[in-house]
């Protein structure tokens, strides 16, 4: 048995009817129109045939199961004030119907359209109508701070619930088969649990957030019911949301700690009640009520079920372009054997300052390609994307502006930011496809054996789009596969230094994936030719510096 | 870049034509400031990117030497057989030909190379994948230190050069084939012999026995043939 999830988007006939009913019952909404929604009601009550509801309401089916199971197309019985009792009393009037003494779980939806369950502390809550369940719900989305514009809202509710309207329904249809009241209301799926809990709440839960559902919506609230009976397996439990761990470098909290998730279930309190109350065991073979117009196969119902809220969004993107001022700072967290390397790491400076300002739970950093810690980023930047995971609330332009100061102006002056700006997960495909492609530009500290002549100024200013070929440094052979790479040169530019005859500034712009600093000093001879090679002495590399990353879309 | 044929005092200019160059020069005017603002921000780049002069050494250490922890092996296996190790610290050993050795006090140059020795023509192999151990691909040979590598020859004498540390063998330095001159040149650096991934453990065991730079030079200093205490 598992716990089915869906979603505010789905799209058939009956939603299409969910929605023209409620511009009916938006247009009655109304102290004065009060009665005329009791009169509606009354009516739609009325043209059920008398003796199933009664028969229903006997075997503890709710009021507005009853409704729903009958086909009733009036969506009246989910208006959102309409209290509980009241919906109780007339149906129990039309049908000449007395219910003995205190109040019946449904024996088909648990409770849940007689907005009844178990709450995170144990405790048994009683609705009295819809808009009283969407004040909590809106209390809750306001106490945890989100701001949002927008929602979607998802219920998932056992599987226990279907099993027992299929069989109350195969058991209606064996009997009643023939019968015109049945062809005319019962041929057709009824609306599910589902489909009427989300359309009593949805609206009120719209007027209370002053925002609209939609399926486009990033912000999702979540209710999932789980009864004692059918969730024995946990497996199931957990399945209604995507708790994924987030693992990675960031090794940061886990995600999901502002709901409430519990696994476990509301205490038995009920049981004694209902039993010394309606008389009635739960034991289906002394159960033997006969009824005309329905053969039960279904247990009485003791214990509510337990619902938990949730309330998230999904991720938002952050891109920009990064920074890199020190020689001291590695891209992502970089730790052996528990000591870090280096002083810091650009993601976590601008992964920290970001997440607090979108108050999300967690941060993964990627960015298009790297340099070594030792080597500083500047220019236009790197492009980089941060992915943040859970926020309350999407930052506005200000914000933006304010975290981009923030980072800035941080005293240490390790790291920039430029360019940036809230994306879609479109992001992502932009970032990988400039990855690969693109050039990049550096400057280089170059010092050779000799001192260094106008001619090879003017030598090197030539060679346009040089092929070399390296073999995989001995630096990172360990890790990566002895490969012979092709690389592209596409420029170079010698600089001079005054006062040092020796060293240069060696301005290049190359293929993505090239390593720099073995085509300098050569790598004992495995990158070839090397400027060493190139110039006829021996070259050495000192500093490194990336100048441009080209990439258009960021 | 000021429009020059924009002048005020000409009122023979109908004013269409008038807003026209305004508008001109207001592009202009954003294009100058872009251009500006970019020289700006590579004037400042530039700023970064030139170093002080000042502090500069006069001779840098090379890559070799910030790069690797220098080791020698004197005598190894055979007096005069005077080999280098550089190990870097992913675990990966450089050795080749000290510049002690005996091959380059004869009197003819190094003239040839071959890697065609013990088992298998050493040239041959190819490692292929990041693991590169012989349990995973079977063609990372192991080595054991004093599995030969390859043999130099000069005009005098050859010379088997030996793996000095235990290990999966990554890459011999085929260039020594076709220019066996590189020995004389830099054994030092592009004519290395061969790179050995060496565990931790095995080279723990063969450091012991290894001496530095200035070790060496002591020693030979002291009397060029005399074994040294440390021959393995």
């Amino acid at each position: 048995m598992s716990n089915e999830v869906e979603s505010a988007q789905v799209s058939d006939a009956t939603e299409v009817t969910l929605l023209s009913s409620s511009a009916e019952i938006e247009s009655h909404a109304g102290s004065c129109d009060e009665e005329m929604t009791l009169q509606l009601l009354k009516d739609a009550v009325q043209s059920l045939p008398h003796h199933v509801v009664k028969d229903l309401l006997s075997v503890g089916v709710c009021s507005r199961c009853v409704l729903r199971i009958l086909g009733s197309e009036d969506r009246i019985y989910c208006h959102p004030l309409l209290p509980q009792s009241i919906l109780r009393s007339i149906l129990e009037e039309v049908a000449g119907f007395k219910s003995e003494g205190n109040f019946q779980l449904c024996s088909v939806c648990l409770g849940i359209l007689q907005l009844s369950y178990c709450d995170d502390k144990e405790t048994m809550v009683k609705m009295e109508s819809p808009n009283d369940m969407a004040s909590t719900i809106a209390e809750l989305v306001k106490t945890e701070g989100h701001q949002i514009d927008g929602f979607s809202l998802e219920v998932s509710v056992p599987q226990l619930i279907l099993e027992n309207e299929s069989s109350l329904l195969s058991g209606m249809k064996k009997i009643n088969e023939s019968e015109l009241w049945f062809q005319e209301r019962m041929l057709s799926k009824c609306v599910s649990v589902k489909d009427v809990l989300k359309f009593a709440i949805t609206k009120p839960l719209e007027t209370l957030l002053d925002v609209k559902s939609t399926s486009a919506g990033c912000f999702r609230i979540r209710l999932t019911y789980t009864h004692k009976r059918a969730s024995d397996n946990s497996v199931e439990r957990n399945q209604g949301f995507k708790r994924r761990r987030i693992s990675t470098g960031n090794g940061l909290h886990n995600v999901y700690d502002k709901a409430v998730i519990t696994s476990k279930v509301c205490s038995d309190y009920s049981t004694n009640e209902t039993i010394s109350v309606t008389g009635r065991s739960s034991n289906i073979l002394q159960d033997q009520e006969t009824f005309e117009h329905l053969r039960i196969p279904i247990d009485k119902v003791s214990e509510p079920c337990h619902l938990v809220y949730l309330c998230y969004r999904t991720h938002i993107y952050l891109c920009g372009r990064y920074l890199k001022y020190s020689r001291n700072v590695s891209q992502t967290r970089w730790i052996i054997d528990e000591e870090r390397m280096g002083e810091a790491s650009v993601e976590e400076i601008i992964g920290s300052n970001i997440l607090p300002m979108c108050r999300g739970d967690n941060y993964k950093f990627h960015a298009a390609g790297r340099e070594d810690i030792d080597v500083r980023m500047l220019g236009s930047g790197r492009p980089f994307l941060l992915e943040i995971q859970n926020s309350c609330q999407i930052p506005s332009e200000e914000t933006i502006k304010e975290i981009e100061s923030k980072i800035n102006g941080l005293e240490n002056k390790l790291v920039g930011v430029k360019k940036l700006k809230v994306v879609s997960s479109q992001g992502w495909t932009l970032m990988r496809e400039g990855e690969a492609e693109k050039q990049k530009q550096y400057c280089a500290l170059v010092w050779i054996s000799r001192p260094l002549e106008d001619e090879d100024v003017q030598s090197i200013s030539l060679l346009n789009d040089m092929q070399i070929l390296q073999k995989t440094p001995i630096r990172v052979l360990h890790r990566r596969s002895p490969l012979e790479r092709q690389k592209i040169i596409h420029w170079m530019k010698i600089e001079r230094i005054s006062g040092s005859p020796q060293y240069f500034l060696l301005h290049l712009c190359t293929q993505a994936g090239t390593y720099i600093k073995e085509f300098v000093h050569g790598d004992l001879g495995r990158t070839q030719p090397s400027i060493g090679s190139i110039l006829g002495c021996r070259a050495e590399i000192m500093q490194l510096d990336v100048t441009d990353v080209k990439m258009d879309s960021f | 870049m000021v429009d020059q044929a924009h002048k005020p005092e000409e009122t023979a200019l109908p004013n269409n034509l008038q807003q026209h160059h305004k508008q001109d020069e207001e592009r202009q005017q954003q294009q100058q400031s872009v251009l500006e603002n970019a020289e700006y921000e590579d004037e400042e780049l530039h700023k970064l990117l030139v170093p002080d002069v000042t502090q500069l050494p006069l001779t840098p250490s090379s890559a070799v030497e910030s790069n690797f922890a220098s080791y020698f092996a004197p005598d190894f296996m055979k007096p005069g057989n005077d080999q280098y190790v550089y190990r870097h610290p992913n675990g990966l050993c450089v050795v080749g030909l000290a510049s002690t050795h005996s091959a380059f006090k004869d009197k003819g140059e190094v003239s040839a190379v071959d890697f065609n020795v013990g088992k298998s023509d050493r040239s041959g192999m190819k490692v292929t994948g990041k693991r590169k151990k012989a349990s995973s691909f079977g063609n990372a040979q192991h080595f054991e230190s004093n599995t030969a590598l390859c043999k130099v020859c000069t005009s005098d004498d050859s010379y088997i050069i030996r793996s000095c540390v235990k290990g999966s063998l990554l890459e011999v330095n085929e260039r020594l084939i076709k220019q066996p001159d590189l020995l004389n040149s830099s054994a030092d650096r592009e004519g290395y012999i061969a790179i050995i991934m060496s565990k931790p453990a095995d080279w723990l065991k063969v450091k012991s026995s290894l001496l530095s730079l200035e070790e060496l030079k002591k020693l030979r200093e002291a009397g060029s043939i005399l074994p040294s205490h440390n021959s393995s």
